[in-house]
């Protein structure tokens, strides 16, 4: 492997047009030498700024020193020189699946089998990440708010009834409280409903808390549900008004889907 | 099961919508003189009478203090324990005067019960049909009104 | 009405689209004092929001996100806008819908920092 690097390292300095920078550059990747690996590439898109296969390997190398979000504009960059680069659909879907937003992940991973399907690699992964979703819809309903920051602990989609349908609210102490919100959330409704009428409000739209340790907001996207986000104090109202403008869509969009 | 009881059937929806917007646990509403007219949530004849006659003396001596002091009649009296909290007020109804007592929990508050009870007061007076002026509940006639209106009130 | 509360609550009524502002004892849902447009049922703003917010709280425990400081009530008439003061009483402010709710939330925080 040494001398491999050493031929290739021979041959670009004899040629710096020469396009072996990229096997130069993967190689170093390999034997985990990532600076080196950084610095060849970034010398070959000096050179070739429009060659789609230097940019994903660029992409690659960011991954490695774990900077997803640098690698995903790069690899969205390599879409626009070439939207059928199957590196970059291969790295896009990786970098999505990582992030827990499987559907993203299956688009890319799609292209990427369409733009070679010999490749087995990709259609291995393709078949591994379609296997992980597969299991999930079969365990447990698709989660409304699957990509959304903070789905996990913090959005709680529940039904007139005060039970719960989507997302989870966890405290800080990492106690699941999503049941005991449920619970609480008609009380609190009711009597927004009563005081909105009795003081001539009209009718409730959403109401907003700030507490000592975090802010959360209510709204009802539909007649028979009610929607929860909760974050903490450093995501003002502002932000937490479109948050929850955003899961509302998509709560709206789950519960249609859930319908007969 | 409904745990509300009434001799007239007009007092019972302002009395229902009273207990529920209120978070009433017991309310029962009765004359000056102790008379039951209606009663919630009360499950044993002995405790409505208890309470009748215990609310009615406090309206009783509390008007005594009033005039002593020369201040128009108290209208609410609200005290608040620890788990209990209790209203006793009086309203004007065109059958004459009549007294509210209702007891609440830690779920409602000397302001929820206040509010619905000038509520209940106006649906009382708005539903109450006009008759002629009661007539002076006398001594020897208030045990025996006291236990027609109690078995009216338990369907005894 | 007090002087000194007087004071207080004017500087919450004087922004504009406010109808009228009060303090209320939390758990009593009674008023303490209060400066109110006429049609405003004072009696009726203290009472429901002391237990609005009884109930807003027990959400945000529930939650973990602590005790309530600021509360706002959007509706399609009006808005409902609540500090705690932190000393068992709440300023309360109630407005129209249009309301500069940012510029009353920092009057009624200057107003719960007097009252406590």
């Amino acid at each position: 492997m040494a001398d491999d690097v050493r031929s290739m390292t021979a041959e670009l300095v004899r040629d710096p047009t020469s396009l072996v920078f990229l096997r130069l550059g993967e190689v170093l990747r390999a034997e985990g030498q990532v600076d080196a690996a950084r610095k060849v590439a970034l010398t070959g898109l000096e050179r070739n700024p429009n060659l789609a296969d230097a940019h994903d390997l660029y992409a690659r190398i960011l991954v490695d020193a774990s900077e997803l979000d640098y690698a995903q504009r790069v690899w969205e960059s390599v879409l626009q020189i070439d939207p059928r680069h199957q590196g970059a659909h291969k790295g896009l879907g990786f970098l999505h699946y990582s992030r827990g937003d499987l559907d993203t992940a299956l688009d890319h991973l799609e292209l990427a089998v369409a733009a070679d399907p010999t490749n087995q690699n990709v259609v291995q992964a393709l078949q591994a990440v379609r296997d992980v979703a597969d299991s999930l819809t079969a365990e447990e309903p698709v989660d409304a708010f699957a990509g959304f920051e903070g789905q996990d602990r913090g959005i709680l989609l529940v039904d007139s009834q005060g039970r719960a349908l989507a997302g989870r609210v966890m405290t800080g102490e990492g106690h699941d409280g999503t049941d005991a919100v449920a619970a609480h959330l008609v009380g609190v409704t009711q009597e927004m409903v009563r005081t909105a009428r009795m003081l001539k409000l009209g009718d409730w739209q959403w109401l907003v808390v700030e507490g000592t340790d975090g802010n959360a907001h209510l709204t009802a996207p539909s007649g028979d549900s009610l929607l929860f986000v909760v974050r903490g104090r450093d995501v003002p109202a502002g932000r937490l008004a479109l948050l929850a403008d955003h899961a509302g869509d998509a709560a709206r969009t789950w519960l249609a889907a859930q319908r007969p | 099961m409904t745990r509300m009881y009434a001799v007239d059937p007009w007092v019972e929806k302002p009395l229902e919508a009273f207990v529920v917007e209120a978070g009433a646990r017991l309310a029962l509403l009765m004359t000056p003189a102790g008379q039951v007219i209606a009663q919630y949530g009360f499950t044993r004849a002995v405790d409505v009478m208890a309470a009748a006659a215990l609310g009615a003396a406090i309206v009783a001596s509390t008007g005594e203090i009033a005039k002593l002091l020369d201040e128009p009649t108290f209208s609410v009296l609200n005290h608040q324990g620890k788990r209990h909290g209790i209203l006793l007020a009086g309203f004007d109804t065109p059958r004459g005067r009549m007294v509210c007592l209702a007891v609440y929990g830690p779920d409602s508050t000397p302001g929820l019960v206040q509010l619905f009870f000038e509520e209940f007061s106006r649906d009382v007076r708005d539903a109450c049909p006009e008759t002629e002026a009661p007539k002076q509940v006398l001594a020897a006639d208030f045990e025996r009104e006291l236990n027609e209106s109690l078995s009216a009130l338990f369907r005894t | 009405m007090s002087d000194r509360f007087k004071g207080i609550l004017d500087a919450i009524t004087r922004v504009r689209g406010v109808r009228g502002a009060m303090i209320v004892v939390w758990q009593d849902g009674l008023i303490v004092s209060d400066s109110l447009m006429e049609g405003v049922r004072g009696n009726a703003v203290a009472a429901l929001t002391s237990s609005v917010t009884k109930y807003a709280e027990s959400v945000m425990l529930a939650s973990g996100i602590g005790r309530l400081q600021f509360l706002h009530l959007q509706a399609s008439n009006g808005v409902l806008l609540v500090v705690a003061t932190g000393s068992e009483t709440l300023v309360v402010a109630i407005a129209e819908p249009s309301v500069n709710v940012g510029l009353v939330r920092l009057e009624l925080i200057r107003a719960a920092e007097a009252v406590k």
